[in-house]
């Protein structure tokens, strides 16, 4: 297949794994923004979600386990911005930033607790490729795509899951209309309440596990803010992706290409472009796309904002 | 969106002795509920509570030099917490308070070295100068994109933040990097860029009185003026703002501006006062905790100063306590989550 062919497989190879924590975050994000609770917490959950990851990997000498308690924790998160926002009508965004330094502050405490200060963490074995049987074998994509780890594939599920629920059953239909007019849906017999705390906690679970992903793919150990703007970047890709699942997939392919041609480029030496600008591709590629995206995107018309099924009009 | 300020504030201004304390209470409450709960999370863990907790709050105050610790500290917080809680008056949150610290904390440093011969009586006011344009470009990008694309603010000023720790490293390693240190560091700025001191030991620098007096200015702004008037009516009501003939857009962007100008001072003001030179990693975690201490307050900008003196006397202690008892430090950021916790929730009590 000669050099270029083989640099260009193991590109898109390599984009298709680190596209993993930004589509479970973003799609996490998505859910509950669909029904009008706006995560802003990604970077504290993604964060706790790592360092629960880690150490329950460690401990229990389970990346099972560890993805089980980033799970569990990140759901957590979510049911508690649900119960604030939800059932005490607090402003979404205080909840959110206070949740998000939560996290940041668990993440390092967990650490430190259990790890103690050490110059050298220690490890946990990241998670093995799975070929799928048949299709790793085909020429080009068997190796882009069916040559990975399990998350990757639950990634992709996820999206396609997503898209089915959304759009092709009657619960999708009551979820996106608690987002766009819950006091109708309400009329309707919804249970707003209901759909906001599971999506919410369905949302930080996807979270955790996306933080989770880090150590267990990346680097083996937890680091301090590890996540690097992931979860941020994630609320980015969730706009990009006008709030749609399939999009939001899509939308990912790019987060992860930046990610990987930032991280190729300094690998490569550069190619005449000081490091530290390349550190900052990703975000600043990331506000570029966003500038055409956010005029044409129409998020949830309740994203953000409480219902209360006594109030007459939202502010 | 925004917080409920105008109770909060008629009660601040009528001094009466009851409303005073029916806002303060709940404040002490939450503060005694906190240092409880965390207590018993410490106390799980095997640590000596109540010697863990003298450390926390009276380290400050022991020793001369933990007095001026905590004021140094102080410094930095209370302008992060301002660069905060301005454009949150207006319903806009700031996330980018770090970025705008280390673009302005770039500005002066510039300015410090490349005008170094200069005499301190125009050679400070420029590098102050230059922390504050630093910062105010960091907060006008941000700001021009809400303004031109309705983009989030709280996604573009955090992006900026990762972009300003690129723009840090660059400076610090290829432009003024200063080969005897081991961390990306710049060589010293001028003699006439550095702040005077107003003690020498422990080294106490003049930034304290400088952020007093902003302290004061921004209370006059937001409280007494009617620029600042419509900053709050924006916040608390945009479409009603819009229609009573504010421009709603135009004050978004003053206020996500002026936040980013405080934030940059932050940052030329630890170049100035406390650095002497721009060290990598120097934002600390001041960004988190001038958010929290905004939350806290509420966004009553009397407030702000109280607790963010609260905060660094936290802080303080917390390295405190981790050098000398080697409990992890991070157990206070679980403190004061817990107060911002228990401040919000009694806000819901009271509503009830």
């Amino acid at each position: 297949m000669g050099q270029f062919g083989d640099n260009v497989t193991s590109f898109a190879q390599l984009v298709i794994l680190s596209l993993v924590p930004y589509v479970l975050a973003s799609q996490g994000t998505m859910l509950g923004g669909r029904t009008g609770i706006f995560n802003v917490a990604q970077e504290g959950i993604m964060l706790v979600g790592a360092a629960v990851g880690f150490l329950g990997a460690y401990l229990f000498d389970s990346l099972l386990v560890g993805m089980l308690l980033a799970i569990m924790i990140g759901g957590l998160f979510g049911l508690t911005l649900a119960y604030f926002t939800t059932t005490l009508k607090m402003d979404q965004f205080v909840i959110g930033l206070s949740l998000f330094f939560i996290g940041l502050a668990l993440s390092t405490l967990f650490f430190k607790v259990v790890v103690g200060v050490t110059l050298q963490p220690p490890l946990i074995p990241t998670l093995q490729s799975v070929a799928i049987p048949g299709l790793a074998q085909l020429p080009i994509i068997g190796p882009i795509l069916f040559n990975h780890n399990v998350l990757v594939y639950l990634a992709i599920l996820l999206s396609a899951f997503l898209y089915y629920v959304l759009y092709k059953t009657s619960l999708g239909l009551e979820l996106r209309a608690v987002g766009e007019n819950p006091k109708a849906a309400d009329s309707l017999g919804v249970n707003v309440t209901l759909m906001r705390y599971g999506t919410a906690i369905v949302g930080g679970m996807l979270m955790g596990l996306a933080g989770a992903y880090l150590p267990m793919v990346y680097t083996g150990t937890f680091t301090q803010g590890m996540v690097r703007g992931r979860g941020w970047l994630a609320i980015a890709l969730t706009f990009f992706g006008g709030w749609k699942p399939h999009f939001i997939f899509f939308g990912a392919l790019f987060f992860a290409g930046v990610e990987v041609l930032a991280f190729r480029a300094q690998v490569l030496g550069g190619i005449g472009i000081p490091y530290q600008f390349l550190l900052m591709l990703p975000y600043i590629a990331t506000i570029l796309v966003m500038m055409p995206a956010f005029k044409g995107v129409r998020a949830p018309a309740f994203l953000g904002l409480n219902y209360d099924r006594e109030k007459r009009a939202q502010s | 969106m925004a917080l409920e300020l105008s109770s909060e504030q008629a009660a601040k201004n009528r001094f009466d002795v009851r409303a005073i304390a029916w806002q303060l209470g709940p404040y002490a409450i939450a503060v005694l509920a906190a240092f409880l709960a965390a207590g018993l999370f410490i106390g799980l863990m095997g640590y000596d509570v109540l010697r863990a907790y003298s450390t926390i709050l009276f380290t400050s105050f022991r020793t001369p030099n933990g007095f001026v610790q905590t004021l140094l500290k102080f410094v930095p917080l209370l302008l992060q917490a301002f660069a905060f809680t301005i454009p949150l008056a207006a319903g806009k949150f700031n996330i980018g308070g770090e970025g705008q610290m280390l673009v302005g904390a770039i500005g002066a440093t510039a300015v410090g070295i490349m005008f170094a011969g200069l005499p301190a009586v125009l050679l400070l006011p420029l590098v102050l100068l230059a922390g504050v344009l630093g910062g105010a470009i960091w907060g006008a990008i941000p700001a021009w994109l809400l303004y031109r694309f309705n983009m989030n603010e709280i996604l573009t000023t955090v992006l900026f933040n990762f972009v300003s720790f690129g723009l840090v490293d660059y400076v610090a390693t290829e432009i003024w990097r200063d080969p005897a240190a081991g961390h990306p560091t710049t060589i010293p700025i001028g003699p006439g860029a550095e702040l005077p001191l107003l003690i020498s030991s422990p080294p106490l620098h003049s930034g304290i009185l400088l952020v007093l007096l902003i302290a004061v200015a921004v209370y006059i702004y937001t409280n007494r003026t009617s620029a600042g008037y419509e900053l709050i009516a924006t916040g608390a009501n945009p479409r009603a703002a819009r229609v009573y003939g504010i421009a709603v857009r135009r004050v978004f962007i003053l206020a996500l501006v002026l936040g980013g100008l405080l934030a940059g001072l932050s940052g030329a003001i630890e170049v100035a006062g406390k650095q002497h030179r721009l060290i990598e990693g120097m934002q600390s975690n001041l960004l988190l905790l001038g958010i929290i201490i905004g939350l806290i307050a509420k966004g009553n900008n009397l407030a702000v100063p109280f607790v963010a003196f609260f905060i660094a006397i936290l802080e303080v202690g917390a390295s405190a306590m981790q050098r000398t008892l080697m409990i992890p430090g991070e157990m206070v950021f679980i403190v004061e989550a817990l107060v911002l916790l228990f401040v919000l929730l009694s806000d819901v009590f009271r509503r009830r």
